[in-house]
């Protein structure tokens, strides 16, 4: 049978259809439709911004400002695509001063949504409206208005259904507008910012160019009391903002954020610069709060190279890393305390009314020295696994450790014990050295793990309820989650704008602080995982390997080893312990026969 | 300097203030014991600057001075001396302390007591006056109640407060209070109330022995410590900065079920049922009956389940005024109240499952404890 290619002219795409493809690569999400028009406002020297949304930003974005305004005569001109005022030639597109230059924005947005654009400028006694519906323009009609632009965009993605589709829940849309305020608010704290949704104003600055207090709108009181300032300059860069202490840390990278003359991007080089300032102060896995502007001359940054300004290329990209890496060193260094024995308590001195400090002091310093002995055990870790990698480079599959992906074991005969930490088995395909206590341990695991998923977790009610203020932003994912906390141990009640009251905590924590705890489980629902899933882990996991599992140096019976072997089989995820070390080693038949010279040479 | 003591008052002398030396430390002096002559006795100090034990035993001065020596080494050392007289003698040059005890000769190398942390000579003017059994007891009956996690250091404390002839002690972690009150035989001239490590006034009970007849308490103004004196021995302690939780809001009003039971049937059951409980999370359920007829008893059900081990219920007689209730608690919790009581029958009262339980002493109003309860889901 042969299969018939119609051969289908080609053809010119309909300007409808350019648009809307074109309209895919700036405005992905309702938040991106929020930067547009944000940014549009800011350049337009606004200094009061009114956010409105509705519905997460599907029924209606409103965006309002007091900036210089559109002519009537130019409404229908700046909705159409590749209209702007920031930019007249190529030439321009080199030392880029305002955040947006493709003049794209408000054509893509008008060709996915019902669009209504009303705007006045100082010198124009009365103010102009102009309706787009799915990129087609209606007539400029006048009207009373203020000075400034309103920028009002309904049913977004009205006319592309599959966009709709992609959408994620309430909650995340929700939540990728606030951050996106809020940090734009950070990054422009002279400017007034009021984001409302529906009769909720979720954020509102004062303008005053505090940044200190709209820190704390992003990340919480506490937590913005804690962070550490940034100030650098050096050879035409400078760099201002906050970073958080080493005893401040999240689990995703979420919280990194930085402005390159006022413009948000994600910059993987530039979070390297940052991960490296933190290096060996933070714990594997654990990632700073930042919010760092830094600004740098128009000349030397290439902004021009993804649709939504979100990369940037730098002229000097070597400078400007390490700039930024040592910037920020310099300033983590700078707070971070010398331990020092002060032998206050004994003199004669009055009690310093700064006590509360010095008591901070020693606690980070007995974290960092916790986080260094991490540290240390971390480097041994991966020296072992640089000696397994150089010994499969020069042996060429010499001792292959087992990928932790094939999940079962080959049925293994025991052949026996060795330096009374290893087992000595056969497979169908070579020899297997495994580990007793990590195979142990992994059995186990699996054991008491099975046991505890049909159980609830129990709770213990507190003594005095704890009141614990999160930011915004993990305020709402918990406030979704509220009534399935019983489940997980928790009682907690709403106390108030994004604080909350904890009466019962999970037995887990007992020892431990309810604040803590709850962030936990908000950090949990924030990455969907498994709520609580890490900790119940991690405290099975720490049980076995101390009180339960055999350790390396017992002599095993044989009997005790074929059921070791046996059990091991029967796991789910034989190949590592619960640590993620390695609980086998293969030697393959094959390197056998090599390493013997009885197939080739080596 | 040149003494001569008895060892077994040195080794008395030694253990007593060797709980206050830092083992590991920056600072090297804080391993050491301060050693000084005083006005005809011999004076020994540590302190690992939170907390500080000075003790003074008696000597036979021939020449004054004083040293600091390492609190291992010495300790130690006079310990396996014999029971006899111990010369000691400082060569200031080199700072090296000799022993000698029978026919043992040492040499300690010391550090200069210039650098040992000045301790603060107190006035013991106005000092309040406390009974010994008593406030040793009390110590015993509270402090265990308070927390060991650091994150909240103010529940690391036992707070003290006195007003006229009355004393009150109380501690708390977040999910049990223990309260305990005693009258003063001389009245305090002005209330007091402050948070004092729990682990200084453990050491205090350890070191006042019973039979002496009182202890001293001063809280000298402006400094943020607290200073013990019980006969020759004297402990210094940092107060924790910072406010109590109010915890007569915490202290449940009324009741509606009243268990009396024995004390000591009561701790073996939850003994029991902690070998089991021990393997989860120490959840243990109480199930509380009223007497099913006029002459039948009521009777408490303690059970506690694991999914490892297996499972235990044990019935304990009881009297039960008021409705049944079933309500769980951490049984460590439980044990550690009732462990502290002295009296023969004891009183649990409680309301539902998920408002807290008192503990108290049956014919003693002046302890009681609470515990907040647990709920499995």
């Amino acid at each position: 049978m042969t299969i018939i290619i119609c051969p289908m002219p080609i053809r010119l795409l309909s300007s409808e259809v350019a648009s809307q493809i074109a309209a895919g690569e700036v405005v992905e999400r309702p938040a991106s439709v929020v930067k547009e028009l944000l940014e549009n406002a800011l350049d337009a020297g606004a200094k009061n911004l009114t956010i409105s949304i509705a519905d997460a930003g599907r029924a209606l974005v409103e965006v309002a400002d007091d900036g210089l305004g559109i002519h009537a005569a130019e409404m229908e001109l700046a909705i159409s695509r590749h209209a702007t005022s920031k930019l007249v030639q190529s030439d321009d597109l080199f030392h880029i001063s305002t955040l947006g230059f493709r003049g794209e924005a408000l054509a893509s947005i008008g060709s996915v949504s019902r669009m209504t654009m009303t705007s006045r400028v100082e010198s124009a006694r009365e103010g102009a409206r102009l309706k787009v519906e799915g990129g087609m323009a209606g007539k400029v009609e006048k009207t009373g208005a203020p000075v400034g632009t309103v920028v009002r965009v309904e049913d977004l993605f009205y006319n592309v259904p599959a966009r709709l589709k992609f959408l994620k829940s309430d909650v995340t849309e929700r939540r990728a507008i606030d951050s996106l305020v809020t940090r734009y608010a950070l990054a422009y704290p002279n400017v007034r910012f009021k984001l409302t949704e529906g009769k909720q104003v979720s954020l509102q600055t004062s303008g005053d160019g505090d940044r200190r207090a709209i820190l704390a709108a992003l990340y919480g009181v506490e937590a913005a009391k804690q962070m550490l300032e940034v100030m650098a300059e050096e050879e035409g860069l400078s760099l201002s903002g906050f970073i958080s202490p080493t005893s401040l840390t999240r689990s995703n990278r979420k919280e990194i954020t930085f402005f390159i003359n006022g413009r948000w991007v994600q910059d993987s080089a530039l979070n390297a610069a940052l991960m490296q300032a933190y290096h060996t102060l933070l714990m594997v896995g654990r990632y700073p709060l930042t919010a760092l502007f830094l600004t740098i001359s128009p000349e030397d940054v290439d902004v021009n190279v993804h649709p939504t300004k979100a990369e940037v290329r730098f002229r000097q990209q070597d400078k400007v890393f390490s700039f930024v890496q040592r910037s920020t060193r310099k300033a983590l260094l700078a707070y971070t305390p010398v331990p020092s024995v002060s032998p206050q308590l004994w003199g004669s001195h009055p009690l310093p009314v700064e006590r509360r400090e010095v008591g901070i002091d020693w606690s980070m310093a007995a974290e960092a020295g916790e986080q260094l002995s991490v540290n240390s055990d971390q480097s041994s870790v991966g020296s072992r696994e640089a000696m397994v990698e150089s010994g499969q480079s020069i042996g060429n599959r010499q001792s292959e450790i087992v990928n932790p992906s094939f999940a079962s074991v080959p049925l293994l005969r025991l052949i026996g014990q060795i330096g009374a930490t290893y087992l000595v088995a056969e497979g169908p395909d070579g020899l297997y050295l495994i580990d007793q206590h990590a195979a142990h341990e992994r059995v186990l695991f699996e054991k008491l793990m099975a046991q505890h998923d049909s159980k609830i977790i129990p709770s213990q009610a507190l003594l005095t309820p704890a009141v614990v203020t999160l930011p915004p932003q993990s305020a709402k994912t918990l406030t979704s989650q509220l009534p399935f906390l019983n489940h997980f141990g928790f009682e907690v009640e709403e106390f108030g704008a994004n604080t909350f009251q904890v009466r019962a905590m999970p037995v887990l924590f007992t020892g431990g602080e309810p604040e803590a705890a709850l962030r936990a489980l908000v950090e949990d629902f924030e990455e969907d995982e498994a709520p609580l899933q890490a900790e119940v882990e991690a405290r099975l996991a720490a049980r076995v390997c101390k009180r339960l599992a055999v350790k390396a140096g017992q002599v095993l019976s044989n009997e005790e080893q074929r059921a070791l072997l046996s059990d091991l089989e029967a796991c789910q995820s034989p190949r590592t312990c619960p640590h993620g070390r390695p609980t086998m080693i293969h030697l393959s038949v094959d390197m056998l026969e090599r390493q013997f010279g009885r197939r080739g040479a080596r | 300097m040149k003494v001569t003591v008895l060892q077994e008052n040195l080794a008395r002398g030694l253990s007593i203030v060797s709980r206050a030396v830092s083992p590991r430390s920056t600072l090297p002096v804080l391993s050491n014991i301060l050693i000084a002559t005083d006005e005809g006795r011999l004076r020994l100090s540590a302190t690992n600057l939170e907390l500080g034990i000075t003790c003074w035993i008696a000597a036979r001065i021939d020449e004054d001075g004083s040293t600091t020596v390492p609190a291992r080494t010495f300790g130690d050392l006079i310990n396996a001396l014999p029971s006899d007289q111990v010369q000691l003698t400082l060569d200031v040059k080199s700072q090296s302390l000799h022993v000698k005890g029978g026919t043992s000769n040492n040499d300690i190398k010391c550090i200069d007591a210039q650098e040992f942390p000045p301790l603060p000579v107190p006035e013991m003017e106005g000092a309040i006056q406390l009974n010994v059994v008593d406030f040793k007891e009390m110590i015993q009956q509270v402090a265990f109640a308070a927390s060991t996690d650091e994150a909240r250091p103010v529940l690391m404390g036992v707070l003290l407060s006195v007003d006229k002839d009355k004393v009150t002690m109380a501690a708390a972690d977040g999910f049990r209070l223990s309260v305990r009150k005693a009258l003063l035989s001389n009245p305090a001239q002005q209330p007091l109330s402050v948070i004092i490590p729990a682990r200084a006034l453990n050491e205090l009970a350890r070191v006042s022995t019973d039979g002496e007849e009182a202890i001293y308490m001063v809280v000298p103004k402006n400094r943020g410590q607290v200073l013990f004196r019980v006969k020759d021995v004297e402990v210094v302690s940092q107060l924790i900065d910072g406010t109590f939780p109010d915890y007569q809001q915490i202290i449940p009003r009324s009741y509606k079920s009243r268990t009396l039971v024995s004390t000591a049937s009561l701790l073996k059951a939850c003994k029991q049922a902690e070998i089991f409980a021990r393997e989860g999370s120490n959840v243990a359920r109480l199930d509380i009956k009223q007497s099913k007829g006029e002459m039948q008893p009521g009777e408490v059900e303690i059970s506690a389940t694991s999914e490892e081990t297996g499972k235990n219920e044990t019935i304990v007689e009881a009297t039960v005024d008021g409705g049944s209730v079933l309500i769980a608690f951490n049984v460590k919790f439980l044990r550690e109240a009732l462990e502290v009581i002295r009296t023969p029958n004891v009183a649990l009262e409680t309301s539902a499952a998920n408002a807290p339980g008192v503990v108290r002493p049956v014919g003693d109003d002046n302890f009681l404890h609470v515990i907040m309860p647990m709920h499995l889901g």
